[in-house]
């Protein structure tokens, strides 16, 4: 059931070592909730049927909406159902329940560095739901719509870069939101908001190349379109040469950027954490 | 005299609750209004540890023990005074600092949830970096003490809680601390489960020299395991020595039982009261500071022919009790 169980132990390097074990054990959890596993791809890919229909009623009698075809259209509604569960994003809660369970301290009294020590087991997670979710759903959609694939080398090897520099940005993301439990007892309600707005402003719903100019670039000020929207193009292909190179080198800025302010945010929180109970 | 393995200086921990207005109007207040009132869970406490040392921090539910022992491995930012363990300080070098450390907080596992035990304790290895051999040597030697072999497969979240703390000792000491926290490590255990446990403990203490510091409400953890016994209460040390003179100036009365040859129409004895009668049975009871048991026993003697006789110390359940009760280390 563990493909990646074999290598670990070859590394030499001890936090690698330790970093891949981790990883195992997020992708080896997400096995034991196979019934919540299979409802949500159920809803991510009934949900997605919906979407498509209304996407083909949009397009009406149009074949060209910003440079998109039908065709990419409708794949777009399939590819961003089939990341839901990859990007986990709207929904992740694990460091704030820790935080208001008490686990935390379990966590906290071992010798690693918290944010990597999630980050992961998010990936694990991440790999999980790549191929049980994500792939499958790519999968039955093919069944019932012509979809766009990457054609050329190239384009499959930018998706596979973005595709982890998408999860990293998206977790860099959920963490922040989740360390405001360090703060407020209502963690929940922040992040409820935190990812309604990335719902609309990573182009999840709608690629951003379907709005205005201003909205557009005023998204791009924010991390969110690097969670989503830059993945998307690329997959469809709309992204080339010096675009695509610029929409990579947005996304690296904003990994740097979300994951020093995590570590900044953390070590504040961690020193002023209550810990309940005992 | 070695240097201290911890060293504790007018430590305090405060805790602000912020008055909670109920309802939805008192939501919206919560957001404005920050009533606050402080509870003082630590209040200037200083003590030092020597390594090898085994000490219990009793007190009452409330007292501050596991506020204290949460500052002590890290867990939380005290509001004022110095620790120091091992050369550290905890809640500055938090990851150095747990990485020489063995914690058991009794009420929550350090272990996987939906793991099996074993597994586990793999990820343990990894996250502590502990060299294979001795990783297998530790395992092997912990796994026979406290008879892990039968759940070592089952999952953390099916155990027992004899088992699971039996899994969570085993968890604190793979990497070789030289230092153990324990966090009332026998709550809910039954009779044969706790001494399992304290034998664990004992052995680990003497054999591997570890320093260890536990809390509990259990005192016969305390008079079968440490020499050394801080009693806190209020957030601030009430006590700091030997149980044994504890009992010598809290014990209150002894009591002497003899069983009499014969049954004496009058039988009492100067510096003692008869405290209970039955039959030949008769039960006296005298200060400790005023009489010591063999001049009592030979005043007894001098009068009447004995034929069995049993000196009982007062209870330290009850002792502590009354110190809890009575506050009779206040004034001090
Ligand atoms: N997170 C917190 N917020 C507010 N008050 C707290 C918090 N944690 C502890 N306290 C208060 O601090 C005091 C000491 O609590 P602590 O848990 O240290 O007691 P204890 O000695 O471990 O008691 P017990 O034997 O019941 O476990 C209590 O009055 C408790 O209500
Ligand atoms: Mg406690």
């Amino acid at each position: 059931m563990n493909p990646l169980k074999y290598s670990a132990n070859r590394l030499q390097n001890q936090d690698l070592k330790l970093f891949w074990h981790l990883i195992q054990l997020g992708f080896q959890q997400q096995f034991s909730y196979r019934a919540a596993n299979l409802a949500g791809l159920m809803t991510n890919f009934f949900f997605g049927l919906l979407r498509a229909s209304v996407m083909i009623a949009l397009y009406a009698a149009r074949t060209d909406v910003a440079g998109m075809s039908l065709q990419d259209a409708v794949t777009f509604t399939a590819f961003s159902q089939a990341i839901i569960a990859y990007l986990s994003l709207f929904n992740w809660w694990r460091v704030m329940l820790a935080v208001y369970s008490g686990e935390i301290a379990s966590e906290l009294l071992k010798p690693t560095n918290y944010f990597t020590f999630w980050l992961a087991q998010d990936i694990g997670r991440a790999i999980a739901h790549f191929l049980t979710r994500g792939l499958t759903i790519m999968a039955a959609y093919a069944l019932f719509f012509k979809i766009t694939v990457p054609q050329t080398v190239g384009q499959w090897l930018a998706l596979a870069v973005t595709l982890v520099l998408s999860l990293l940005v998206s977790f860099g993301w959920r963490f922040l939101i989740n360390l405001t439990a360090f703060w407020t007892p209502d963690a929940r309600g922040i992040g409820r908001i935190a990812f309604g707005l990335s719902w609309f402003l990573s182009g999840f719903m709608m690629p951003l190349r379907f709005f205005p100019d201003w909205f557009v670039r005023l998204c791009h000020l924010t991390p969110f379109p690097a969670m989503v929207n830059t993945l998307l193009e690329v997959y469809l292909g709309l992204l080339e040469g010096r675009a695509l190179l610029g929409a990579l080198a947005q996304q690296v800025l904003w990994v740097i950027a979300l994951f020093a302010l995590c570590q900044l945010v953390m070590r504040a929180g961690v020193r002023k954490l209550v810990i309940q109970g005992g | 005299m070695q240097p201290a393995i911890i060293s504790v200086n007018h430590l305090h921990k405060h805790f602000k609750i912020y008055k909670h207005h109920r309802g939805a109007l008192g939501a919206l207040c919560n957001l404005f209004t920050r009533e606050a009132t402080t509870v003082r869970a630590v209040d200037g406490v200083s003590f030092t540890i020597q390594p090898g040392e085994l000490v219990g921090y009793i007190g009452p539910n409330g007292a501050g023990k596991s506020t204290t022992l949460k500052m002590l491995t890290g867990l939380l930012t005290p509001t004022g005074g110095e620790i120091e363990v091992n050369g550290r300080v905890p809640w500055k070098q938090r990851r150095a600092h747990v990485a020489h450390i063995g914690a058991v907080f009794g009420q929550r596992t350090t272990l996987w949830w939906d793991l099996p035990v074993i597994e586990s304790l793999d990820l343990l290895q990894y996250i502590y970096k502990i060299p294979p051999a001795q990783f297998q040597h530790n395992l092997d030697e912990f796994r026979t003490m406290l008879e892990l072999d039968p759940f070592l497969n089952t999952p953390v979240r099916s155990l027992s809680l004899g088992q699971r703390m039996r899994a969570d000792l085993c968890a604190a000491l793979l990497h070789d601390p030289p230092l153990l926290f324990l966090d009332e490590p026998t709550i809910g255990l039954d009779v044969v489960a706790k001494e399992r446990i304290r034998q664990f403990i004992l052995h680990i203490n003497r054999a591997r020299g570890v320093t260890v510091i536990l809390t509990t409400h259990d005192l016969a953890d305390v008079e079968k395991l440490c020499e050394r016994v801080m009693i806190i209460d209020y957030g601030r040390v009430l006590f700091d020595g030997r149980l044994e003179s504890l009992r010598d100036r809290f014990g209150g009365q002894r009591e002497l039982v003899v069983d009499m040859a014969e049954e004496y129409a009058t039988v009492d004895v100067d510096g003692a009261t008869v405290a209970a009668r039955e039959a030949t049975r008769v039960t006296y009871q005298f200060e400790r500071n005023a009489l010591s048991a063999s001049d009592l026993i030979g005043r007894v003697s001098a009068r009447y022919r004995i034929r069995d006789l049993m000196v009982r110390e007062p209870n330290i359940e009850d002792t502590v009790r009354r110190i809890y009760e009575e506050r009779l280390l206040d004034e001090e």
